[in-house]
């Protein structure tokens, strides 16, 4: 709509309009959360209700844990640049301006890694504590 | 969607300057303009008088009736709690009998959920959003309008059954078997009720989504845009993924009722685990639904009294989308005592326990604000101190709870009665409280009384604690929930004395509230403007009132508009921003883009109307009359509601404009028309097919929950759904879909006529996809085994759906010949078609699963 | 505090961080957790390591709390806006991220490290018990058994054994618990769940039914007896033997109101006629320490006055209140029942 107005304003760099498109994209970290949420919590009472092999689900559920949380780490790290705070000192992101809204949107998603993260390693202690179907 | 942006719109684009410099808002507005102006909007958007102003829609005028109602509806609810405490006041007492206690305490509990918790924070949200984002009106006022005239006839309806000895009395979760099997129309009018409500409730969502989306003010990017309005989106969106679980549950769950279908019976191949499912995936994201927006309210009060911007805006924002998503994860600790694997249970202890850490952080916030801004205790900060203390607690016997060893013992106890109120009163009654005092002198201009607030605070909350406190001892001390009374020398006497004592205190408290809300205040002056020396832009509104919310929107650059934009409010009085004018008598809003709040489009928003009071009745009625087995009249009904909505729409929705685009000030012009997703009724249908399509995942995850949990699932030797006239129907609505698809194409390119052919076509093939579907399982019995029971399902839902579809393209097809869509002005088919899109594709899922799965399986 | 743990034998356990909540002054939890249905009073294995997860939990949970509103009132009462902007960050991560995430880690691999004792199978004997609406349907299945000792609303068990428990349900959900032995157990129609429960002391303990059940959901209880091994299989031997015959008049003509007034229908005796399955098994219920599945004690006037008002004592009990006999009749009946040891 109205990238070519965009690009002759001043300080509105064409880097930043990245984001017209998505909201979204902060949200990843915890969409990969609840997708190993569900994996994790559908597999197992797949494999109990219909008697399959529980202990190899539980262990590759774990491999598939690692894996997730290098994702929500990978994302978590783009975030960390995307927002850009060592580089900037800017905390706040409190301007009106396409930067200020691209840096923010990087602090939000690095934060959601975080807790995404955190989560993830949460929803595996189980996988770790417990085993079979008791 | 790609293929559908490739086109070329034929729209014309914003044109002229923005954003606006400093020099053209420095230019002043002469005085005489100013006075045409503001006549003209003044008209444009006068508030009915008379018997008339019932029919008003603008959103501070239904947004004071929705609250209100919700206030009287939660008040109901307090007595119904005042009568449950006196019954068990003392042991053995015969005050109330069984059965009517059963009804007490289960509507106390819906009440309080349904007609109270999740519309107040709608009401409020009708009532402030606009403001707080400097809009005219939410994007869609008779929508508004019908969902609350919806709730109201819904609410009358459930809360006065209990007048009748006929409420509900299965509790507030309706668990089956018992609820099922509930005599009397009690839990029908539990599921039927609510569900209309609920879909109001959705309803509004949708609305509050788009409205947080596409109506913030120019400049307004998604960083700088008001806390409250992130919580609305969150919660939003919580809404839209929440209650449509629920409402898949109450469809089953009815059908039962109505025609025996045997979803939750266990000796006929049903489940009653299933509904506990669906009710708690909903159950749980609902308290979090009902916390998050009052928390939102002690994030707009907090930087006020602090006199400083919110530390951690950051912060705030990934607590509420985190506590969104997690509490998404935690349905099973409802569920902890059921005997499922101890893996399962340990997951969801852990999403329980993770989501205290967002929740944490949004405390911590507000705390460091506190920390290093300069604190006056106010009164609105008073009740927030409050909610604080209550809160935490609360949110402590939440991790204890999560821990599902300990939740064997305490689960069903009054301990989690204890908890669920500390929960509720901390993050929910006090922080709205707080709210009510902080916005009263917008809603009113007039200010409620410091002596009468400081006594009801006091009153609620030392009432609240000796009420609540004691019973997480209680509940300890082996005393289960729902128990309508109990024998002597448990030790549970003294205890419960406590706890009714407490409750009338808590109820002195709100008496002196609601007083001092609604005492005469004629001798008291209106408020000065912004009485708290806020700065958010809610507080530029003129006193005294003027119905048209903001006179011209601003261009806004800040988090706090009023504190950093010096000049702002006296350029947007004197009309120096967008829109300072209705030269066509219309009422009119701006639509911004979604992340940045570029300007796109004037939107034309409706005005005063009655119909939105006949589509509520007619729907209401569509509701209501089957709770009695009576199905001619709401037959009638559902068929006026339809006439109702479409006419609605046909005579106030996408109209074609006077002009193409016009001048909204400041050298900005703008298009008065917008189709596909430049418009904001493609983003609500996008976001209601986002709901609905939830609703049918949940339809689908029932087939596959009884798949994986009875071993006769599908019975040997079952009859299945005949797969050639499954594939026939897939294939009749593919097509159908893909006519209506080619119909919109061929409409923009000017092929009007083959447009028009295509819609006379699409119709006809959905129609033979419905009768396929239908007749795929016309031989299936579905009273005798839930097999044939969910594919009979699965085929209405997406009969029903495929009517729907039939209708909008009949709509569109009539819009064509009547003129109200042309290849220009064809925001219609564009909708319409992203109705198909979703419809398509659940409707080759239901073919799919119904087809392959007696194979598969 | 260590006073009164002589007194309060759920306490003894915990003494060590017990004190600190006695100096925080919450004088309401440490004068009553005592009584024969509280999950702190504890009499079982499973209920123990409950408690002390709950008095672990407990103390932390008032730390917090007091640390939280403390900070609260701290910050916004006593040095209100003293503070540098450079504290912000170490808050937030400090209290919003790292101290939960630790506490919480914590927490749940000690918590969760809990459930498989508490799923742990039973030494032998199993007691299947289905919930009827309002009462119990209790079967005894000794190891190696081949047919049940059938009984009704009320449990006993073996001290120091662990008893598995096989629960089901007539029509609708019911919950099956015992807090000072265990945590509660979901009953369901058409499905069987499980919970063993291991008693560490003898006495009388509570229990009663947890999920919302309809209209007498509160007169759904039994008496859990827990007995020395020795004790309870000689109960259990007797009670699988056939009702005592009446011997003296009043007792003789009850049991011959029994059978005429149709109670047969519902109710079994066995060694008599009545082998009715509806309701509780009524073989040896004078011995029993409640009657109407908790609802009273067992007495001659207990049984008077439930025959003659079951319906405003249970509200709406399958089972007639038999008030047209004549309080002699009622009378003989009561005696009859009363010597069913």
């Amino acid at each position: 709509m109205s990238e070519d107005r965009q690009k002759t304003r001043d300080g509105e760099v064409e880097e930043f309009a990245e984001e017209q498109a998505s909201l979204w994209r902060i949200t990843l970290s915890p969409l990969a959360w609840a997708a190993h949420f569900v994996i994790c919590y559908g597999l197992v009472a797949l494999s109990c209700a219909k008697g399959l092999p529980v202990e190899s689900v539980r262990q590759g559920l774990i491999v598939f844990s690692v894996v997730v949380l290098a994702l929500i780490g990978w994302i978590g790290w783009r975030a960390w640049r995307q927002w850009d705070v060592r580089e900037t000192g800017d905390y706040l992101n409190q301007q009106g301006k396409a930067e200020d809204r691209h840096r923010f949107l990087g602090h939000a998603a690095f934060l959601l890694s975080i807790i995404s993260f955190i989560g993830v390693v949460f929803v595996s202690l189980p996988l770790l504590l417990l085993e079979g179907c008791g | 969607m790609s293929r559908d942006r490739d086109q070329k719109p034929v729209m014309p684009r914003p044109s002229g300057t923005f954003p606006p410099s400093e020099a053209m808002l420095a230019e002043p507005v002469p005085d005489e303009v100013q006075r045409v102006q503001q006549e003209r909007l003044r008209k444009a958007w006068a508030t009915p008088k008379g018997w008339r102003y019932w029919s008003a829609v603008n959103n501070s005028e239904v947004g004071v009736w929705y609250s209100t109602t919700a206030l009287f509806f939660m008040l109901a609810a307090g007595v119904m709690a005042l009568l449950i405490r006196l019954q068990l006041a003392v042991p053995e007492n015969d005050l109330i009998p069984a059965d009517r206690f059963n009804q007490l305490f289960t509507m106390h509990g819906s009440a309080m959920m349904f007609l109270f918790a999740v519309p107040m924070f709608e009401a409020i949200s009708i009532i402030i959003l606009p403001a707080l984002l400097g809009a005219r009106d939410m994007p869609f006022p008779r929508l508004s309008a019908f969902g609350y005239w919806s709730f109201l006839i819904g609410g009358v309806f459930v809360i006065g059954s209990i007048l009748f000895d006929a409420a509900p009395n299965s509790g507030w979760f309706m668990y089956p078997p018992l609820a099922t099997k509930a005599e009397g129309v009690g839990s029908d009018i539990w599921l039927l009720g609510l569900s209309f409500i609920e879909i109001a409730s959705i309803a509004a969502a949708v609305e509050l989504i788009v409205g947080t989306l596409k109506c913030r003010p120019p400049g307004m990017r998604v960083n700088i845009m008001p806390l409250y309005a992130w919580y609305v989106m969150v919660v939003g969106g919580m809404i839209l993924f929440a209650f449509p679980p629920l409402i898949a549950g109450d469809f089953l769950f009815e059908l039962e009722r109505s025609f025996d279908w045997p979803f939750f019976d266990p000796e006929r191949g049903g489940d009653p685990m299933l509904w506990q499912h669906l009710f708690w995936i909903f159950g749980h994201p609902e308290v979090y639904i009902v916390f998050l927006p009052s928390i939102a309210i002690a994030a707009m009060i907090i930087p006020t009294v602090a006199r400083r911007p919110i530390v951690g805006y950051s912060w705030i924002v990934l607590s509420a989308v985190g506590t969104g998503f997690l509490s998404f994860g935690l349905w099973v600790h409802h569920m902890f005592t059921t005997g499922l694997p101890s893996i399962s249970l340990g997951f969801f202890s852990a999403a329980s326990e993770a989501v205290v850490i967002p929740t944490g952080i949004q405390l911590f916030a507000f705390l460091a604000t506190l920390m290093i801004g300069r604190v006056t205790m106010t009164l609105p900060m008073l009740w927030i101190a409050g909610a604080l203390a209550v809160f935490t607690m609360g949110g402590l016997t939440g991790v204890m709870l999560a821990m599902a060893p300990f939740d064997f013992q305490a689960h069903d106890s009054y301990f989690v009665v204890a908890h669920l109120h500390y929960t509720l009163f901390g993050g929910m009654i006090f922080p709205v409280i707080a709210g009510v005092y902080y916005f009263y002198p917008f809603i009113r201009k007039k200010k409620l009384s410091e002596r009468l607030g400081r006594w009801s605070f006091w009153l609620i909350f030392v009432g609240f604690n000796v009420t609540f406190l004691p019973m997480h001892l209680t509940g300890l001390k082996g005393m289960p929930r729902r128990i309508y009374t109990y024998p002597e020398g448990i030790g549970w006497d003294w205890l419960n004395m406590i706890s009714t004592i407490g409750a009338f205190v808590i109820a002195a408290g709100f008496a002196v509230f609601v007083w001092d809300l609604f005492r005469p205040k004629r001798g008291q002056g209106q408020v000065a403007r912004n009485p708290w020396q806020a700065g958010t832009l809610e507080w530029s509104h003129e006193i005294p009132e003027e119905a048209w919310g903001v006179r011209s929107i601003p261009h806004v650059t800040s988090r706090y508009p009023l504190w950093d934009q010096p000049q702002i409010v006296e350029r947007m009085d004197a009309g120096r921003y967008y829109l300072p004018d209705a030269e066509e008598g219309k009422r009119e809003t701006l639509i911004t883009s979604v992340i940045d709040a570029e300007p796109l489009q004037v939107q034309r928003v409706t005005g005063p109307a009655w119909i939105t009071h006949a589509a509520a009745i007619f729907t209401g009625g569509t509701f209501i009359f089957p709770t009695f087995h009576v199905y001619p009249p709401a037959i009638v009904c559902g068929v006026l509601a339809v006439a109702c909505i479409l006419y609605w729409l046909w005579t106030s929705t996408a109209r074609p404009p006077e002009a193409d685009s016009k001048d909204v000030g400041l050298g900005l012009r703008l298009p008065t028309y917008a189709s596909g997703p430049a418009s904001a009724g493609w983003w609500a249908m996008w976001i209601t097919m986002l709901g609905d399509a939830t609703a049918f995942a949940s339809v689908i995850f029932g087939f596959f929950f009884y798949w994986t949990a009875r071993p006769d699932f599908p019975p040997d030797g079952a009859a299945h759904a005949e797969p050639l006239l499954v594939a026939i129907a897939a294939g009749a609505m593919a097509a159908s879909w893909a006519l209506t698809l080619w119909a919109r194409g061929a409409n923009r390119r000017g092929a009007v006529s083959l447009a028009r052919g295509a819609l006379v076509a699409a119709p006809l093939l959905a129609g033979v996809g419905g009768i396929g579907l239908i007749g795929s399982v016309w031989t299936l019995e579905p009273t005798s085994h839930v097999y044939p029971a969910i594919l009979w399902a699965l085929a209405i839902w997406v009969v029903v759906h495929t009517g729907v579809g039939v209708i909008m393209q009949v709509y569109c097809l009539a819009g064509s010949i009547f003129g109200k869509m042309t290849p220009r002005y064809d925001a219609d088919i564009w909708n319409v078609s992203l109705f198909w899109h979703f419809h398509v594709l659940s409707a080759v899922v239901a073919c799919a699963v119904m087809g392959f799965a007696p194979g598969v399986l | 505090m260590g006073a009164r743990s002589g007194e309060y034998g759920s306490l003894r356990r915990v003494d060590g961080i017990g004190a600190p909540f006695f100096v925080l002054g919450l004088p309401l939890f440490l004068s009553a957790c005592s009584g024969r249905q509280s999950a702190l009073d504890v009499a079982g294995e499973d209920a123990a390591a409950i408690s002390l997860l709950f008095w672990v939990m407990f103390g932390a949970a008032c730390l917090l709390w007091v640390a939280m509103n403390g900070l609260f009132f701290f910050l916004s009462r006593i040095r209100p806006g003293q503070f540098p902007d450079r504290y912000v960050q170490p808050l937030l991560i400090g209290g919003g991220i790292l101290l939960p995430t630790v506490l919480l880690a914590a927490l749940l691999v000690w918590g969760l490290g809990l459930l498989p004792d508490q799923r742990a199978p039973g030494d032998g004997l199993r007691i299947k018990v289905t919930g009827e609406q309002w009462w119990w349907r209790v079967e005894y299945w000794p190891e190696g058994a081949e047919a049940p000792v059938v009984t009704a609303n009320e449990i006993r068990m073996p001290v120091g054994e662990r008893v598995e428990f096989l629960l089901g349900a007539d029509k609708v959900i019911h919950s099956f618990w015992i807090p000072a032995l265990g945590g509660k157990m979901d009953m369901f129609p058409g499905r069987e769940t499980r919970v063993s429960l291991r008693a560490e002391r003898t006495g009388v303990f509570r229990g009663q039914c947890a999920e919302f059940c309809g209209a007498s959901h509160a007169w759904m209880a039994f008496e859990t007896v827990v007995m020395e091994p020795d004790t309870f299989d000689a109960w259990l031997e007797a009670e699988a033997g056939d009702a005592l015959m009446p011997v003296e008049g009043a007792a003789t003509r009850g049991a011959a109101l029994f059978l005429s007034q149709g109670c047969g229908a519902c109710h079994t005796i066995r060694g008599t006629e009545a082998v009715g399955q509806v309701g509780p098994d009524l073989t040896h219920v004078g011995g029993r320490l409640s009657l109407g599945a908790g609802r009273m004690g067992v007495s001659t006037a207990g049984f008077t006055r439930w025959i003659g008002h079951t319906e405003a004592l249970k509200p709406e009990v399958q089972m007639p209140s038999y008030d047209f006999l004549s309080t002699e009749e009622l009378d003989d009946l009561a005696q009859y029942l009363v010597g069913l040891k």
